[in-house]
């Protein structure tokens, strides 16, 4: 049973997997003309300090992103991240504080950011209710949360914590004058692990089968209930992740704004990366090539001095720019194919 | 059957969980008086402190609001929220001076209003308690000036620029910087090339509140202008993003720091010689006399009012040598609020 399921859905996987493929090209070359571009105007870009800046903050938005793909892919969606975040983020230093040791409480928040991910499956599945409120409600309960946990005091860690911090500051090794952060190695692990799951594990499949179909994927023996609660646990668990390396890179926790608008990011840099909001498709690389771009342009942004005040319009501009010339490519394309078929179509008959 | 439950139910469970959060039962007789900041933000922790250690002592009814996300809508809401619930007296600090007037006017209507922190000066508020910001950017600037005799490439980084305490800090720090004499109507566009006196201003930058963000606006900041002698952080988390941001780069000691309020980390980097030093706003004060004043007002007491209209309270410049004394008064302020 599970084994048929499988081999019909490798099939089906073909083609999307080739159209998620054109849409990670698409996002591909929207950042090679943003670099190009950034680069051009101001070469100081291409500096060790700049691409390590740029990449710590692709690491720690790609991670969150890759996160939010998971809900997507099963056509569902997770609004509460950016309040996952600021809750582990202020119940970190609120452990360390109280004296709990490093590691345990690092696992304790993660823990904590997997739980909220069942509670979401669990009122999905199992209560039936849409993902959409049921994540609007948890954004709202775990901000008010943060916020009181710690009577809306910033947190922080000092610098007591230097030996767990180096976890989000920390530079392990470098590649000639970069410096590689040690965020990046978290995102590239993470990034693998997800790229095999979606696209290699039985689990996985069944993941993509679910959010083109949940009726079909329901018939065809796939756990659906289970498959959903693990889709938002990892992406709870993720943006838990990304809290605990937000906290500790910033080292200043502030409950009422920490990861505001953190959600809307990342599932911005998912559905960039060519995962369709209507489920069934998703590309992790792309996912992390979306996070890119958009901390590319709030990078180059500043170096080529734009004013903040025009910030939120260049981003939304470059981005739809961006959507326009891949959808334009696609039909060219589509275009091209259709011309062809019709001409091999008129050389047989002739 | 159970579709029509549904509603009820959660009715219900909203009903209880409301009358479990509403934590203060209504004193009836007493004076009763909204203190509204323009934000969250430790800063106003110590400001709350003021104004509880002012309702212990003058036998008042204070509520203690702070809006988030820090808005004018959400903070208008809050206000019209707690008049339905009947209270006497505002002390606010407006996000949005210029268009929140019309509304503040409303407010003077119904309540006793006096803004605190950041003023309205066109509305109708009785007067107005705080720093002047203008001044008080002046002496964050002589920080810089004290410091690099020689001038240079200063940057500038606060939250927002829409309230009138950013808009008169950021003028502050530049007219101090460039020599000019003072003059707070004085209005330079962000985008102005500025320089002077061995200065150039070469950004301004805005986060939006946003911790993570306030960190890159400095670390890009760092890569466009290599050259940056210093950099003014406005708000109160401003420096400490500076103080990170100088850290991860490595350079931390070769940009000179010059910021504002009290935060911890603040203070520690000025321990560590790492901050020049900081203007606080004596927040405690604000909220200390916004209650003692509006108490009096509701009982109809008018001579507190302050000569012009504004209360100012002296800025604190604090360096390394005044530092412990800085942080044992703080200390023993925040003690006082939370006596209650």
């Amino acid at each position: 049973m599970t084994d048929s399921t499988g081999a019909r859905e490798v099939q089906v996987d073909g083609s999307s997997r080739l159209a998620g493929w054109g849409k990670v090209l698409g996002i591909f070359g929207l950042l090679v003309a943003i670099v190009v571009t950034t680069g051009a105007m101001n070469p100081r870009f291409f500096g060790a300090e700049n691409l390590e800046n740029v990449l710590q903050r692709t690491a720690l938005f790609g991670i969150i992103g890759i996160g939010a793909a998971f809900p997507i892919v099963t056509a569902g969606i997770d609004l509460s991240i950016g309040s996952v975040i600021a809750l582990v983020a202020t119940s970190l230093p609120l452990l360390l504080d109280a004296g709990v040791p490093a590691g345990a409480a690092v696992v304790a928040v993660l823990l904590l950011a997997a739980g909220l991910g069942v509670i979401h499956g669990l009122l999905i599945t199992r209560m039936g209710l849409q993902p959409f409120v049921v994540t609007l409600c948890g954004l709202l309960v775990y901000r008010g949360v943060a916020r009181y946990i710690v009577d809306d005091q910033t947190m922080g860690f000092g610098s007591d914590h230097d030996g767990l911090r180096s976890l989000a500051t920390g530079r392990p090794f470098s590649i000639g004058a970069l410096d590689v952060p040690a965020p990046a190695l978290v995102l590239v692990a993470v990034a693998v692990l997800a790229a095999v799951f979606l696209g290699r594990s039985v689990w996985g499949r069944w993941m993509l089968a679910l959010g083109r179909n949940a009726t079909a994927a329901r018939y065809a023996g796939v756990p659906v209930e289970r498959v959903t609660i693990l889709a938002y646990v990892i992406c709870s668990l993720l943006a838990g992740v990304g809290g605990v390396l937000f906290a500790l890179d910033v080292n200043s926790v502030q409950p009422a704004s920490m990861g505001n608008f953190y959600e809307l990011y990342a599932i911005a840099a998912a559905v960039l990366g060519g995962c369709s909001l209507r489920g069934g498709e998703g590309s992790i690389l792309g996912v992390v090539l979306g996070a890119a771009v958009m901390r590319l342009l709030y990078n180059s942004i500043v170096l080529l001095g734009i004013p903040s005040q025009l910030e939120f319009a260049i981003v939304g501009g470059v981005l739809l720019l961006g959507a326009v010339a891949d959808e334009v490519v696609r039909r060219l394309a589509e275009a091209r194919r259709a011309r062809e078929r019709a001409r091999a179509r008129t050389e047989r008959t002739t | 059957m159970h579709h029509s439950a549904r509603p009820l139910l959660a009715v219900l469970s909203l009903g209880v969980a409301l009358s479990a959060a509403a934590c203060k039962p209504s004193q009836s007789g007493e004076v009763r008086i909204a203190y509204v900041s323009n934000g969250v933000d430790p800063f106003w922790d110590v400001a709350a402190a003021g104004a509880r250690a002012a309702e212990a002592e003058f036998g008042v009814d204070v509520e203690v609001v702070f809006p988030s996300p820090a808005t004018a809508e959400v903070q208008q809401q809050k206000v019209q929220d707690l008049l339905v619930r009947g209270i006497d007296a505002v002390a606010i600090s407006p996000v949005d001076a210029e268009n929140m007037t019309p509304f503040l006017d409303t407010l003077t209507e119904r309540v006793h209003l006096i803004t605190q922190d950041s003023d309205a000066p066109k509305s109708k508020r009785r007067c107005f308690i705080g720093v002047d910001n203008y001044e008080a950017g002046r002496a964050c600037g002589e920080l810089l000036v004290e410091a690099l005799p020689d001038g240079g490439e200063v940057a500038i980084f606060v939250g927002r620029l829409e309230q009138d305490n950013a808009r008169l800090r950021r003028q502050g720090v530049i007219d101090a910087l460039l020599g000019r004499t003072p003059d707070a109507t004085r209005s330079d566009a962000v985008d102005a090339a500025l320089a002077g006196n061995g200065f150039t201003i070469v950004a301004t930058r805005t986060d939006d509140f946003d911790a993570a963000r306030a960190k890159s606006n400095v670390e890009d900041t760092l890569v466009k202008y290599p050259e940056l002698a210093g950099v003014a952080g406005l708000f109160a988390y401003n420096a400490p993003a500076c103080v990170e941001a100088l850290k991860g780069a490595g350079r931390l000691g070769e940009v000179a720091i010059a910021s504002f309020d009290e935060q911890d980390a603040t203070l520690d980097g000025i321990e560590a010689g790492h901050v020049l030093g900081t203007v606080s706003q004596n927040p405690f004060q604000y909220g200390y006399e916004s209650v003692r004043i509006l108490k009096a007002l509701c009982e109809g007491d008018e001579s507190v009012l302050p000569e012009g209209g504004t209360l100012s309270t002296p800025p604190t410049v604090v360096k390394k040598d005044n530092l412990e004394v800085f942080r044992a008064k703080l200390k023993a302020d925040i003690a006082a609020g939370s006596g209650k």
